[in-house]
């Protein structure tokens, strides 16, 4: 499993293809993450509109991205989120954590 | 393959005069029952007012986007069966379709003893369920145990709980509510697999190395790989009875429970890579419980009212 990775501009986004809920998209997300991360983008994007779950295992993947971005004064931002996925983000806090890309990027 | 007494039922949404008269003429020869729409937004509308076997939907309606009225039937009635009918079935009318949820594709101009063929499967389907739903409201108890190994959590990727998924049908959880807990229970069977059979340290999730991974996961790969770790169980019991679903997750290891990571408020540290499995898990029941030292998890769900008698088989 790949998640899809593009740059425009300083941007980089991430596109989630399937549910955050195993390890293989898990690992999926950390390898497209470093994908980017190594081109030297420091603002990525994830869009999450192609997962309809999320669970601990894909929100601590999710916040593994944000703490190694974070330390370099990068930023991780979401693209609009809803459903189930928008509910477990507000539940956890993290709709106050990673701000939201609603440019027309990806 | 019979459908029993009960005829299909079909919605029919066509925005041309004339193919609307051809699938009328088709249906009504085989004394199947249907209604007529002829843009999407009255789709919309006779789902409001009825239910239907199956919605007959072509893919160029007008009105508003046919696609999108279609996700947003199938949020209120996911098991909705939708054959999308299509002038050419090209890759994209197939690909947008049945990312809509639609069943089938159905390419003009129609094959009627395939499409025959296609309803007669579905509601024979669509019976048997209602059937089984019919039947469930006599039940007044059940109860299931399971038990996994550790390479079992690891390979199964999502765990399927029939009871749950019959009380949803039976009304007595919606699908958001049987979501949550199937997703509680994977939390709470991942938690007694890591943090109780592996004895993993949740703080190991934060020593990353250079290569963006954790001492979390190095740690769990060689656990899951020793038989003094990885041939430990996790047990879960479910028991539906007197209007509530009680779910008991055990594990076999020390007990994982740690006061500094849940707090008695339940609220979690969203930054910390601990403790979010278990707001997650209180998020979908009303009680949950720890005992010794959180190897074992109780989840209790008090249920609604079951459907009332006639809304059965609809």
């Amino acid at each position: 499993m790949e998640f899809p990775t593009k740059v425009i501009g300083d941007k980089a986004y991430i596109r989630v293809t399937s549910d955050l809920d195993t390890e293989t998209a898990g690992e999926a997300l950390r390898s497209a993450f470093n994908e980017v991360y190594e081109q030297g983008k420091r603002t990525i994007v994830l869009d999450l509109s192609g997962a309809q779950i999320i669970n601990s295992y894909g929100i601590g993947k999710v916040l593994m991205c944000y703490k190694r971005l974070k330390a370099e004064n990068g930023v991780l931002m979401v693209k609009p989120l809803d459903g189930f996925v928008k509910e477990t983000f507000e539940l956890l806090m993290l709709d106050k954590l990673l701000p939201i890309d609603d440019s027309n990027g990806q | 393959m019979s459908v029993g007494v009960n005829p299909p039922s079909i919605l029919l949404a066509d925005g041309n005069e004339q193919s609307r008269q051809m699938f009328g003429s088709f249906f009504a020869g085989r004394g199947w029952s249907y209604d007529v729409v002829p843009d999407s937004s009255s789709m919309a509308g006779a789902l409001e007012r009825g239910t239907y076997d199956i919605i007959i939907a072509d893919v160029a309606l007008s009105g508003p986007d046919s696609a999108k009225v279609l996700r947003e039937i199938l949020e209120k009635h996911p098991s909705q069966a939708i054959i999308a009918v299509s002038p050419n079935a090209t890759y994209e009318d197939a690909l947008t379709m049945f990312r809509s949820g639609a069943t089938d594709l159905l390419a003009r101009p129609i094959d009627f003893s395939w499409l025959e063929r296609v309803v007669q499967q579905i509601v024979f389907s669509r019976r048997n369920d209602e059937r089984e739903r019919a039947t469930y409201r006599f039940v007044t108890s059940e109860r299931t145990e399971m038990r996994f190994s550790c390479a079992d959590v690891v390979q199964v990727s999502s765990i399927s709980l029939p009871l749950v998924g019959r009380l949803a049908q039976s009304g007595m959880l919606s699908h958001t509510e049987a979501l949550k807990i199937r997703l509680a229970v994977q939390e709470a069977v991942l938690n007694g697999l890591e943090h109780g059979n592996l004895e993993l340290d949740s703080q190991w999730k934060e020593e990353i190395g250079q290569d963006g991974s954790d001492k979390f996961s190095s740690v769990r790969k060689e656990r899951l790989a020793d038989p003094s770790y990885g041939d430990r169980y996790v047990y879960v019991t479910l028991q539906f009875s007197d209007g509530s679903l009680e779910i008991t997750v055990r594990d076999e290891g020390k007990g994982f429970l740690n006061s500094k990571v849940f707090q008695a408020n339940g609220k979690v540290d969203s930054l910390a890579c601990s403790g979010r499995g278990l707001a997650l898990m209180s998020s979908a029941v009303d009680e949950v419980r720890f005992g010794k030292n959180g190897s074992v998890v109780t989840m209790i769900k008090r249920l609604r009212e079951r459907k009332s008698t006639e809304d059965y088989g609809s």
